[in-house]
């Protein structure tokens, strides 16, 4: 039976000389130093405590580093360098018999990496955290009387009735050349439905807590909390799936200063680039193909959360489909031609961002608000919304909800 | 006088051990983390560092500037550092480059490569010792055809206070010489990860460069290009200041503490959210994202449960230290701070993994904590410098000091 180590060491370089260590001069000799001590232990068949405490010192000297200056300018090989971190903290931790605690900080580990660091070595953390999980899943028992549906809270949601005349429009499995020119051209919103009924996800592997679970459970992901982004109290953490669940999902865990449970959001994250599994169940929409740029160029986001999320009146740079999984979801959509009416925030952070608040807003302060003309829709499993490039769009969740966005040009 | 070290040591810059005794010990954790504090030994001559008068400290290195005018290295590569210091008064060392500053020049030398050459140098030419007026060239290592002249007014000084120089400052990444306008009237300058704390002749601070954590004390996060007074602190006039990774400290003349900037490992001595409570527990530091937290709440009286946590505070802060002291001297690491008082305490606080807060532990901590170890031995501290994850301390056993105001 082969141990962890073997199965991850398998996926290393032969020997020591194999090991690459190429940065550009960006990287202070001090630093190489540290990195190739580590890789020495990695290779030496001497028993060292040293191991992770090298592991750490690259790890802390390259955190430092990429928290300095703006995260847009940070070096790559800064980056690269809290990967490698990353790879030999999990080596240290996974060397002599692990155990489930230490297996599970291995694939923290290897998510911190593929979060905030850049891909080395072929992205032999994605090969890491493979082989870590099947390890996990060996060993968990499978609960398989994992009634959810009992721990969730019946939460009937305020469903704002869509008045029919303000209703986006909705069309079934239309041609490329249908969409292209009745509503990607004219940039008119529209909800197509039947486009994604193949998915694994809608299909064969039909997404659901308890899937979620099994497949990513164990796997860190950022979440963030607070009831809006433009919330003074709205933060970001990281969680793993399974503590994001059980303490926002089912509401296993009250926040306990306000009483009131606190909003998490798994919110515009690139998951199905960290968790490749969960790639496999979506498909990039053929509509896509309509524009200009590359398929490898369209950036997917994972958004994923209870009942209430709310996402404030934006815009965005990008054409976007936004594809409805789990779950329903309230959308209002304003044109880019009422922008005057919207009160767009003047600082340079949020210029994208509407101050008002859509469905309570201040009349005092944001007059022209209610004088602006608009679509509202519910969107349903299956449904997915054409925004077109710029669109305003207000978003809350009406139920437990995951849905895929797509922004592509 | 002696140096402590204690903090960082992966390159032997507080201390090495002997050979056979690294060979025996399978665990070695010491020799990379030291956290009781060390009597700092030259590695060349034993007792050499008793006359050490100053300690300048890089990542992996730390300087000895001698009262023989020359500058010792210990610390990562030390030995193929082969400049020749003599006549140096003042130096500082980043983790690329070593600057040096003799009473006719200054030099800022790369560490990294074996040039024969400094980088960057600069002469300083004084006209008149009366007048005060310094005409220097500057002239930098790849410029080969420019060449500058610049009369500039100053205030005459015997001591170079580097990173001070004529007419301006030594950064640690090039541009090397930045200008200052002679308006502003420096007297000391701290250089922080990647934001800059001016101290003026009256006792006014400015700040400018990255703002992003509050390091700035502007109020809010914005960064900025050019110098801009901390107008929080003005009407008290300071007489000290320093910079770490993120954060600012600086002390009045009265000696009060002032702390702004980032507060995510108690670097500030402000309730941290990412510190436990107990301090027997060690909570991961690095792997959580920050949160920014407005600060302007004071926690309500006699309500222990709800603590207020402060993740950026972006004005300066007074901070309240137990027992109450008056401080004359900081130091600030990366992500601690260290301060010594006009009693000849050192608290420490912020950080701890590397043992760099002395308190023989590896916790960080998010108030300020008296370094026993000087008490304990009868020692007198009196100076502090931080490297980015280390403190080195100077002290006189207590009977000396005695003996020397009699």
């Amino acid at each position: 039976m082969e141990s962890l180590w073997s199965k991850l060491s398998a996926a290393l370089p032969i020997n020591e000389e194999q090991f690459p260590l190429q940065f550009s001069d960006k990287v202070e000799s001090s630093v190489v130093e540290m990195l190739t001590r580590s890789r020495h232990q990695l290779y030496s068949t001497t028993r060292s405590n040293n191991q992770t405490l090298y592991a750490q010192v690259v790890l802390d000297i390259s955190w430092e580093r990429l928290n300095t200056g703006t995260w847009r300018d940070v070096d790559k090989d800064w980056r690269r360098l809290y990967s490698y971190g990353c790879l030999f903290k999990v080596a240290a931790l996974c060397r002599e018999s692990p155990s489930e605690h230490e297996i599970l900080q291995a694939v923290r580990t290897c998510d911190m990496g593929l979060l905030m660091g850049a891909a080395v070595m072929d992205n032999i953390l994605q090969v890491f955290v493979r082989i870590l999980q099947s390890e996990i899943r060996k060993t968990t028992k499978e609960e398989t009387d994992y009634v959810e549906a009992k721990r969730m809270k019946i939460v009937v949601p305020r469903v704002p009735p869509i008045k029919e005349e303000l209703a986006v429009e909705r069309i079934k499995c239309p041609s490329l050349e249908s969409f292209n020119t009745k509503y990607l051209v004219p940039l008119k919103p529209v909800i197509l439905e039947g486009i994604i009924d193949h998915w694994p996800a809608l299909n064969n592997r039909p997404w659901s807590l308890e899937y979620l679970r099994s497949v990513a459970g164990c796997r860190t992901v950022p979440v963030e909390v607070g009831s809006r982004y433009t919330d003074e109290d709205w933060s970001q953490t990281l969680l793993t799936i399974n503590e994001f669940i059980d303490k926002y999902i089912l509401e296993k865990v009250q926040d306990s200063q306000s009483g009131e449970r606190a909003v998490g959001y798994l919110a515009q994250h690139q998951l199905f680039d960290q968790i490749p599994e969960l790639k496999e169940d979506i498909r990039i929409p053929d509509y896509c193909c309509l524009g200009e740029g590359d398929e490898d160029d369209i950036t997917v986001n994972a958004w994923f959360g209870p009942t209430g999320t709310v996402s404030p009146l934006h815009q965005d740079p990008q054409q976007n489909f936004l594809a409805q999984v789990v779950g329903s979801k309230y959308v209002r959509l304003y044109s880019p031609e009422d922008t005057d009416k919207l009160y767009p925030h003047q600082s340079q952070l949020l210029h994208n961002t509407s101050q008002v608040e859509v469905e309570n807003p201040d009349s005092e302060r944001f007059p022209k608000f209610v004088r602006a003309p608009y679509l509202e829709c519910v969107l349903q499993p299956g449904d997915v919304l054409f925004i077109p490039v710029k669109h305003w769009h207000y978003v809350r969740s009406l139920d437990v909800s995951f849905s895929v966005s797509f922004w592509w040009s | 006088m002696s140096w402590f070290g204690f903090g960082f040591n992966a390159f032997g810059q507080i201390c090495v051990q002997e050979k056979s005794v690294q060979e025996e010990t399978s665990d070695a954790v010491g020799e990379v983390k030291v956290s009781v504090p060390v009597e700092l030994r030259s590695h060349v001559d034993h007792s050499c560092c008793l006359k050490t008068c100053q300690i300048r400290a890089s990542w992996s290195r730390r300087a000895c500037l001698h009262e023989s005018r020359c500058v010792w290295l210990a610390g990562f590569s030390a030995s193929s550092i082969s400049n020749d210091t003599r006549g140096c008064r003042d130096a500082i060392i980043s983790e690329s480059h070593l600057t040096l500053a003799f009473p006719d020049r200054i030099e800022s030398w790369d560490v990294q490569r074996k040039d024969k050459t400094p980088l960057w140098s600069m002469e300083i030419i004084p006209q008149s010792e009366s007048s005060g007026i310094w005409i220097f060239e500057c002239t930098e290592h790849q410029k080969i055809t420019t060449n500058m002249l610049l009369h500039v007014f100053c205030h005459f000084h015997t001591g170079v206070n580097l990173p001070l120089v004529p007419g301006g400052y030594i950064a640690s990444k090039p541009p090397i010489f930045r200008s200052l306008a002679p308006h502003l009237q420096a007297k000391s300058l701290a250089l922080g990860g990647d934001h800059v704390i001016l101290l003026t002749a009256p006792g006014a601070v400015y700040s400018w460069g990255l703002g992003s954590h509050g390091q700035l004390g502007h109020g809010g996060l914005v960064s900025e290009e050019e110098p801009r007074t901390v107008e929080a602190l003005w009407g008290v006039p300071m007489s000290s200041v320093a910079a770490g990774g993120w954060h600012s400290v600086c002390i009045s003349e009265g000696g009060d503490l002032y702390v702004w900037g980032w507060n995510e490992s108690g670097q500030l001595g402000l309730p941290s959210r990412g510190l436990q409570k107990a301090p027997q527990q060690k909570k991961a530091q690095p792997t959580e994202l920050s949160d920014v937290s407005t600060p302007e709440e004071e926690p309500h009286d006699g309500d222990k449960h709800e603590e207020v946590f402060i993740s950026i505070q972006a004005f300066p802060a007074l901070l309240d230290v137990n027992p109450s002291s008056d401080f004359q001297r900081a130091s600030c690491g990366s992500r601690h701070t260290a301060a010594v008082t006009t009693s000849g305490c050192l608290f420490t606080w912020g950080w701890g993994e590397y043992g760099q807060l002395g308190h023989q532990t590896f916790n960080s901590l998010d108030e300020p904590r008296r370094v026993e170890f000087f008490k304990a031995k009868d020692l007198h501290v009196v100076d502090v410098v931080c490297g980015p994850w280390n403190t080195f301390t100077a002290a006189v056993k207590k009977g000396v000091l005695d003996l020397k105001n009699t």
